[in-house]
């Protein structure tokens, strides 16, 4: 009688300790649970230049875009000195209305750029970089060197697999 | 999808096809959805637990939960189980993104568990099981002196009482062991899917009470002290 319940008594302990040991393995494998930041993690807008049968064209004269504050002297280039390529990408601004580029060319003709949107805030975890994603609501342009200037798409988010804007350059601005 | 998550994928998937090809070998060897032939009767009484792991969370970091349940006893057989219980996050201040974060809600689950031990009324008892969970719950995330790369200026990047809610379900292989009288103390590993939520305009939320830090499916596992009734 002895003896079963020393046999019982050890199957109880060696239970406990099976159940110890699934339950440090679940638990540590829990750990495993990782970080979902994305890689593509910034948040800008892409600009696709058009020709006049809305097929892709390059840029032919030398480009730079920078931001415009009113008051402020000092203007931070965004883009500097473009050619011949076919797209380009610029930064949006977290929570300003409009933000107000300034697209200037090699003759110093220069054009405004108006881009009003929506900005909300947009959270991975607490890992991950806070930042804010947009909806463009419209865009309009001063026409020097810019022939028209629409919206391809509205959304301002990580996916960079797709334009914002569809834009197309005068012949010879 | 990043690297990191793949990981943790692969793994989830190799504890669950574990889990799950140990419940299969236990059910063919068993039967146990029949119910066993004995002089036992159907209702065996209840139990009561709480959790230690969720408990020692939240006393060692910053999330983690207060979790009780009740659990009905059917022929040492069937264990018929609600859990109830407080999840809070308090991340107060991310020293790499500088965020914060803030929720605290209840949660609850209901689900059964099996006993796929062949001699069921031992008081041993080996489980598995399935649970549904829910919870309703608002969160703060905030980030003072976020700056603009580009612009220069001070942005206000502030989200307040933003409500969220999510439902989600867990497979579930435990292990109970009788100690003395009605006190029992068992494991329980879980792997945890979201099955729907939202979080409004926000895009994610990072703690979900009941569910732990967010993935579309995190493992997790539970000890507790049970007490039959």
């Amino acid at each position: 009688m002895r003896i079963l319940k020393t046999i019982r008594s050890k199957a109880v302990w060696q239970l406990f300790g099976l159940s110890l040991f699934i339950g440090y393995l679940s638990f540590s494998m829990s750990a495993c649970s990782g970080i979902t930041c994305p890689l593509n993690n910034t948040v800008y807008t892409i600009y696709h230049i058009k020709n006049a049968e809305a097929a892709v064209d390059t840029l032919r004269d030398t480009l730079s875009v920078s931001i415009y504050k009113a008051g402020c002297k000092d203007t931070l280039l965004l883009l500097n000195r473009a050619i011949g390529v076919v797209k380009f990408n610029l930064p949006i601004s977290y929570d300003n209305d409009v933000d107000t580029l300034l697209f200037q060319w090699s003759d110093s003709c220069t054009d405004t750029v108006w881009v009003a949107k929506t900005n909300t805030p947009h959270f991975e975890s607490v890992e991950c970089s806070a930042t804010f994603f947009h909806e463009i609501t419209s865009v309009r342009s001063t026409h020097k060197g810019i022939d028209t200037i629409v919206i391809n798409r509205h959304s301002v988010n990580y996916d960079a697999t797709k334009e914002h804007f569809h834009i197309r350059f005068k012949a010879h601005p | 999808m990043t690297q990191r998550k793949s990981i943790s994928t692969s793994a989830s998937r190799l504890i669950l096809s574990l889990l799950l090809l140990l419940s299969a070998a236990a059910t063919q060897a068993q039967g146990f959805l029949k119910l066993e032939k004995d002089s036992i009767p159907l209702f065996r009484g209840f139990s009561v637990s709480f959790d230690l792991v969720g408990f020692a969370q939240m006393q060692l970091s910053d999330h983690g939960e207060y979790e009780g349940a009740f659990r009905l006893n059917l022929h040492d057989q069937y264990f018929p189980i609600v859990e109830v219980g407080l999840g809070r996050a308090n991340h107060d201040y991310d020293d790499v993104t500088e965020l914060r974060y803030k929720t605290s809600a209840p949660y609850f689950r209901v689900g059964i568990d099996f006993n796929i031990m062949k001699r069921k009324h031992t008081g041993n008892r080996i489980f598995v099981g399935v649970r549904y969970g829910y919870t309703n719950y608002k969160i703060d995330v905030s980030h003072k002196n976020f700056v603009d790369p580009y612009w220069k200026t001070k942005v206000d990047y502030s989200v307040e009482g933003l409500a969220c809610y999510q439902h989600w379900g867990e497979l579930v292989f435990g292990l109970d062991a009788k100690i003395a009288g009605p006190l029992h103390l068992g494991w329980s590993g879980r792997y945890r899917f979201r099955m729907s939520h939202d979080e409004g305009d926000l895009g994610s939320s990072w703690y979900v009470p009941g569910f732990g830090i967010q993935d579309s499916s995190v493992l997790g596992a539970n000890f507790n002290v049970i007490i039959d009734i």
